[in-house]
């Protein structure tokens, strides 16, 4: 259980949050600048707020009132940073060891075993780092900060220096950290497609401040809740691939309900997730015909939301899950919807593209 | 090579060679904390500091050596204390490794601050989160980052401490045996006619000294960026 | 000093020169290798007669034009009254001589043989402080950094806090003499000129005027 409680004024920018986290992935979810990085090292120690309280389980990391402060080597906090960091006059393995020189409890030969199986990293153990892909140096990251026995792991933005071939390369791993490893973890993202495959919980940040906190389904169907603004909106299905057709088209199922995308690599029967953008969602109260679109998927409003300006957030249930769309404020008057209104969402095929499906 | 040099020119390179070696290893540490503290730490008088230490580069050797008489000097304001507690400089060989040293200084503080500079500070907070104190992060992270600055810097402050020559003469003087070092016996040599053979044997050796210490550093820099780089 | 003579000699003649100082051997090197010099004084017989051997200069040209004494100087006040052989065979065990290089510097090598002369060398070689120049061996007493120095008369009396012991016998050493030539084996007017002048008795009374002594006693 992490518990941060922290205000910090820089010239142009001011944190004030106040969140806790328990077991598994907690990510920090936020466009840059919202002050994601910033709670990561002040939970780390690598930056001292000017004021507020930081409890990792029972232990008091930092309390500006009772001027208690530990200072990062003693935090037994596990960092994978975005650029790696590892140390480059280190083979592989000392770096993977570095930290246990250190751990009040070492890590034994199994453990040491254990890490390397889970991030496939036998094979580089005597390299340096300099021999080593992005995606290479970010594994030896974490396994490092494992080794290092910590009682959290925190990841900022580690898939963020890397190209979409990497980042579909790493992001398993973390998968099977979570779902192997006991020690919780503090991830650090402003991508949705991460925050869906990775949280079990999200805390959703803008300008310094927390949004909403939860479990990501229900912070991303929120039409409310738009950490990165309407235009990076979107909702995420949990999909499966069912055929591959001749005409390049690949065809998807999410719980049922056939979905159409461009030709995908997965293989027939892998289960991926499948990410539309809430202004590529076009909203019909009729069954459309004679359209070009190919999904068209029967829905009911749940929420909406007004923005500011002339658009709306709708946000629908259907048998795919929650998604959202984006519409104007007009075509929701126009349609007459509202909570409980029968509507179809229709979406281009090619509105998806490969990035969008994990 | 004793046949071929006489006495004295042996002497000579022997004196260069322990004048050097000493010199070197004196002001390694010094010249390590001062590019330390110019790098890392914010003190007042910070710029006196750094000018201080570069003050050999920019004056003339001969001026420098005289202010190294007048501070080590028998009747010097240090030179005065030092000698109460036994230690005489002034016309020893020991005062020609002060005066060496402080002519390398400078090229040591420079070779040793780029190399802290280009050390990323990030490194060492990535070995800090792995549990490393200060202290740890110090001896594991950032001195092994800086030794190939190391290694510039201590060749190229036994290559100076070898060829120095002004400010060792005005403050140790040019004695055959003590204080007389490869460049003072070339200069003693070129002072008489005639003797140009000798004095080219000494050109010689110093040439062959410097040359294989200059093979010597760019073996151990390759290696060492090898190590770093991974080419 | 020579600047003054240069100076007689351009108001005398309405010919104009310049003068370039530095070491013996710098200069003489310089010479042999072709610098363009019409006249070199130096306090080195030996480089004089290194650039009489090369051809560099004929021995019709050259001429000894003054003359100096070795003299003993002291830090101490107290030496002033004392013989310079008492003072250098009572030393006490942290006194130090300075004197310029006795292998190479011409004031280093006529002391060198005027302590043998006087059977001190050998007590004393270990004592020596031997300096690049006999102006360094000079600024030595000067700061107290050693007792004593080695050095000519003409510059004894040129240093503050520095004081003269007294001069070494003459025949304890080889006549000091600064020799000075014409180079080239075809002199200038100009050049002779110049070399006439410097034998004059009105150059003679000049160099007395700052201490040099005769050329021939």
């Amino acid at each position: 259980m992490l518990e941060v409680q922290a205000r910090h004024r820089f010239t142009e920018f001011e944190l004030n949050v106040d969140f806790a986290a328990s077991n598994g992935i907690t990510v920090l979810f936020g466009p840059s600048g919202s002050g994601k990085s910033t709670i990561a090292n002040l939970v780390a120690g690598l930056l001292r707020p000017q004021d507020g309280r930081v409890v990792l389980g029972d232990r008091v990391l930092s309390d500006r009132q009772h001027d208690i402060w530990v200072p990062p080597h003693r935090r037994r906090i596990g960092y994978v940073f975005q650029d790696a960091r590892l140390l480059p006059h280190l083979t592989v393995r000392k770096n993977l060891l570095y930290g246990r020189w250190f751990a009040k409890v070492r890590s034994n030969p199994e453990e040491f075993t254990h890490v390397v199986a889970l991030l496939g990293l036998q094979s580089l153990l005597e390299r340096r780092p300099a021999h080593l892909s992005g995606g290479e140096k970010q594994r030896v990251a974490i396994g490092r900060a494992l080794l290092s026995k910590p009682d959290l792991i925190i990841a900022d933005e580690p898939l963020a220096a890397l190209d979409q071939a990497r980042k579909a390369e790493i992001l398993p791993y973390f998968e099977r950290l979570r779902d192997e490893i006991s020690t919780p973890m503090l991830y650090v993202s402003h991508s949705s497609s991460e925050v869906s495959r990775l949280a079990s919980t999200v805390v959703t940040l803008s300008g310094g401040r927390v949004l909403q906190q939860g479990d990501p389904a229900s912070v991303f169907g929120d039409p409310a809740i738009l950490p990165m603004g309407p235009r990076g909106a979107g909702s995420v299905l949990d999909v499966v691939v069912v055929r591959q057709h001749s005409d390049g088209l690949t065809e998807l199922s999410a719980g049922g309900q056939p979905l159409f995308v461009p030709h995908t690599p997965h293989a027939v029967g892998t289960s991926v997730s499948v990410r539309i953008a809430a202004h590529d969602v076009i909203l019909a109260r009729k069954l459309p015909e004679e359209i070009s679109a190919l999904n068209i998927v029967p829905g009911v409003v749940t929420q909406i939301h007004k923005g500011d300006g002339p658009g709306a957030m709708v946000a629908l249930q259907s048998q795919a899950g929650r998604f959202l769309a984006r519409v104007t404020q007009r075509s929701v008057q126009r349609l007459n919807l509202a909570p409980g209104t029968d509507c179809f969402a229709i979406i281009k095929s090619v509105a998806i593209a490969p990035r969008d499906i994990h | 090579m004793q046949n071929w040099l006489s006495p004295m020119e042996w002497q000579a390179v022997l004196i260069s060679a322990k004048v050097a070696f000493w010199a070197t290893l004196a002001i390694t540490p010094m010249a390590f904390l001062t590019a330390y503290a110019l790098v890392r730490w914010e003190f007042p008088g910070k710029t006196i500091l750094n000018g201080l230490a570069h003050l050999p580069l920019i004056l003339p050797p001969v001026v420098t050596g005289y202010m190294l008489l007048l501070l080590f000097g028998t009747q010097g304001f240090i030179g005065g204390w030092l000698q109460d507690i036994g230690i005489v400089l002034a016309f020893r060989w020991t005062g020609a490794a002060v005066a060496a040293g402080v002519m390398a200084f400078p090229l040591m503080v420079r070779a040793l601050r780029l190399s802290l500079e280009a050390i990323d500070i990030r490194l060492e907070q990535a070995a800090a989160t792995l549990g490393a104190s200060p202290i740890w992060v110090f001896a594991t992270v950032t001195v092994p980052l800086m030794i190939p600055g190391l290694l510039t810097g201590t060749i190229l402050s036994f290559a100076k401490a070898l060829g120095e020559f002004g400010a060792t003469i005005t403050f140790a003087a040019n004695i055959p045996g003590q204080t007389q070092t490869i460049p003072s016996a070339i200069y003693a040599l070129l002072q008489v006619p005639g003797q140009e053979d000798a004095a080219a044997r000494l050109v010689v050796i110093s040439v062959s000294i410097a040359l294989a210490a200059l093979f010597l550093s760019e073996a151990l820099a390759r290696r060492a960026h090898k190590r770093l780089e991974g080419l | 000093m020579f600047d003054t003579l240069v100076q007689d000699f351009e108001a005398e003649t309405g010919h104009s020169a310049q003068v370039n100082f530095a070491g013996s051997a710098l200069l003489a090197r310089q010479i042999e290798l072709g610098a363009p010099v019409d006249v070199f004084v130096s306090a080195n017989q030996q480089w004089m007669d290194h650039l009489e051997a090369v051809g560099r200069v004929d021995s019709a040209n050259r001429f000894p034009l003054a003359g100096n004494r070795l003299a003993l100087v002291s830090s101490f006040p107290e030496d002033k009254s004392r013989e310079v052989e008492t003072v250098l065979s009572s030393l006490e065990a942290a006194d130090r001589v300075a004197m310029g290089l006795v292998a190479a510097v011409p004031a280093g090598q006529y002391g060198k043989v005027a302590l043998e002369y006087l059977g001190l060398w050998g007590d004393l070689r270990d004592r020596v402080v031997q300096m690049d120049n006999v102006r360094a061996a000079l600024t030595l007493v000067h700061l107290g950094e050693t007792r004593l120095a080695v050095v000519y008369e003409t510059d004894a009396e040129s240093q503050p806090d520095v004081f003269l012991v007294g001069l070494f016998p003459p025949e304890s050493h080889p006549r000091i003499e600064y020799p000075a030539a014409a180079v080239g084996q075809s002199p200038t007017k100009a050049t002779l000129d110049f070399i006439v002048f410097l034998q004059s008795d009105a150059t003679k009374s000049r160099l007395e005027q700052f201490g040099f002594g005769p050329v021939k006693p």
